[in-house]
């Protein structure tokens, strides 16, 4: 057998599985698949030939060009979303051997080391299916409005130079600015939980990477005129109240920006609002 | 949706903030606070001989009477002398009915994925939503056990009092006089796992207090932090462990007599016995001559 079906796999056992990845050896890749919104789904598997580096979405385009099954059944291409090829623009994520990631950076000598070894690929649990491991992410990008992400400065006068900020605030900035609104940290959150009609959006958690941008845009000198609209909202229904403290997000952020940090920081954001506004009224 | 669900619903929703703040702070005020008071009592199970010994109150008393005397006279202090003992009593319950009904709702709102995602936090995370629902069980059944008297539900006939805390304390937990009923077996154990499973409910809830509430901010604060609870959270389990070994492994018979005699010791100065038995007209004539009772 030898399939390396452990779930998750740490960096160490990644590097390792590198140093041992057999040249020349063919994976098998399980993947969930499903036509279409509200169409059941089903698993299946294809044996792809591998080559020194190749990843996820160098295998799917293998298969887009070879749609048999290991039964030996021919079938439709895999359909998925993809864009940069380099993790930077969040389109290609999906669940890969049950931990959310991007496909374009996950190597097969990391996760599929010897002849046989399996690679289950599945769709974002916490997102509507379009097709196969295609999901629409628009909740992610109405959370980001919903916050107000940005800094205002239309207006009908030149507002100037902005304020002065420290290096140190601006590295603080920078790091959360990385956020590419892939998904990770909510398909992993517990207590985000799929919403496939819109209405119930609001309702229901509005996830770490939207609180982490109000943090971003509350840290900005001008950004930061919002920041009572930003606080309403996240004291609003589906708010930061709804955070568990799992702490799975920033674990899986493959930026790596430190979304329990920005939690912990609206937190106290939200405790100074809601005791001034129930003090000062609206 | 009829309307009335729809509004109350909107109640919920439009609250969810403060009413989330509220939860987490009955955790830790009232019940966290009481919780510790609790334990640390009960614990002098296991270190009263050492309190008065250190007074020099020990005399010839094995650590065992030492410390069934100790906490007998805490228990009688409690049940007799706190000022507005129901008025607390009712405010505690009503706080842990509002943190348990809350704490349900919410977490049954979320989905856990340890299967997935094996972090220390995520387990957390899941044990201690599982120690919550498993506390409910334990708390609803240790209050009405000990505190509303249904003996139906103790492995024995005979009810908790105040009196005789310590020697009534054993025979719930274990049944019988002599030692382990099956039943008081089982009771035993799930003593053990609930007040476990509470102890780090609240220690790791003070740690996600903190970030709750916006106290530990930086990863670093909140790691620190975490083994100021951890630390707390031990304490606290070897006060539980200490009290609750020491109620299962005391003598019946010498924990009866320590009570009896500090029974006499509170009528017998004033009124002079021929016969004293521990009959029921002896407890309530300490109790008709106490002034609070």
């Amino acid at each position: 057998m030898g399939a390396a079906q452990a779930s998750i796999i740490g960096s160490d056992e990644r590097k390792a599985n590198r140093k041992v990845a057999v040249v020349g050896r063919s994976v098998i890749f399980k993947i969930k698949r499903c036509d279409g919104p509200g169409k059941p789904w089903r698993w299946e598997s294809f044996k792809v030939p591998t080559e020194p580096g190749s990843n996820v979405i160098s295998s799917l385009n293998w298969i887009a060009a070879n749609p048999v099954t290991t039964d030996g059944k021919v079938t439709t291409p895999v359909v998925w979303d993809s864009n940069c090829l380099e993790e930077v623009c969040g389109a290609c994520t999906m669940v890969i051997n049950g931990r959310v990631r991007q496909s374009c950076s996950c190597l097969i000598d990391e996760y599929a080391p010897r002849e046989g070894d399996e690679v289950v690929l599945e769709p974002m649990v916490k997102f509507p299916v379009i097709r196969d491991l295609w999901v629409d992410r628009t909740r992610m990008f109405n959370a980001l409005e919903r916050v107000k992400a940005w800094v205002p400065i239309d207006g009908t006068y030149n507002l100037g130079a902005g304020p002065q900020e420290s290096h140190e605030h601006q590295q603080m900035r920078y790091a959360l600015s990385e956020c590419m609104t892939c998904g990770c940290c909510v398909d992993a959150c517990p207590q985000f939980t799929k919403q496939d009609d819109e209405k119930n959006w609001e309702g229901s958690f509005i996830g770490p990477q939207a609180v982490s941008q109000a943090r971003l845009f509350n840290e900005h000198g001008t950004g930061k005129r919002l920041k009572d609209e930003r606080m309403d909202t996240l004291t609003g229904p589906g708010g930061i109240q709804d955070c568990g403290n799992s702490q799975n997000c920033v674990k899986v952020c493959p930026k790596g920006i430190p979304l329990t940090e920005s939690i912990a920081a609206i937190g106290r954001s939200a405790t100074v609002h809601s005791i001034k506004k129930f003090f000062t009224g609206k | 949706m009829s309307t009335n669900p729809a509004t109350q619903a909107s109640f919920m929703q439009k609250n969810q903030f403060l009413i989330r703040r509220l939860h987490s702070l009955s955790g830790i005020l009232p019940i966290g606070v009481f919780l510790m008071i609790h334990l640390v009592t009960n614990s002098s199970l296991a270190w009263g001989w050492f309190a008065l010994k250190g007074r020099g109150l020990a005399g010839e008393m094995s650590v065992s009477e030492g410390g069934v005397q100790y906490f007998a006279h805490e228990v009688t202090w409690i049940n007799t002398q706190v000022p507005h003992l129901f008025l607390t009593e009712v405010t505690l319950w009503l706080a842990i009915a509002f943190h348990c009904i809350l704490g349900v709702y919410y977490a049954t709102g979320g989905k856990n994925n340890l299967v997935h995602y094996k972090h220390q936090d995520n387990f957390r995370y899941t044990l201690q939503r599982l120690s919550g629902y498993f506390g409910i069980f334990f708390i609803f059944y240790h209050i009405a056990t000990l505190r509303w008297g249904w003996t139906l539900l103790l492995p024995t006939d005979t009810q908790w009092s105040h009196e005789f805390s310590a020697s009534t304390l054993a025979l719930a937990l274990r049944g019988s006089s002599e030692g382990w009923t099956t039943a008081g077996l089982f009771i035993s154990l799930f003593y053990l796992l609930g007040v476990s499973l509470l102890v780090f409910h609240f220690a790791n809830g003070l740690w996600t207090a903190a970030i709750t509430w916006g106290l530990t901010v930086s990863e670093h604060a909140q790691k620190r932090w975490g083994y100021v609870c951890a630390a707390f959270g031990a304490g606290m389990m070897l006060a539980a462990w200490s009290a609750l070994g020491s109620a299962m492994l005391l003598d019946y018979d010498t924990a009866y007599s320590v009570e009896a005699s500090m029974q006499d010791g509170h009528t017998e100065p004033m009124i002079d016995h021929d016969q004293m038995d521990m009959g029921e007209d002896v407890t309530l004539e300490a109790n008709a001559l106490d002034p609070e009772g």
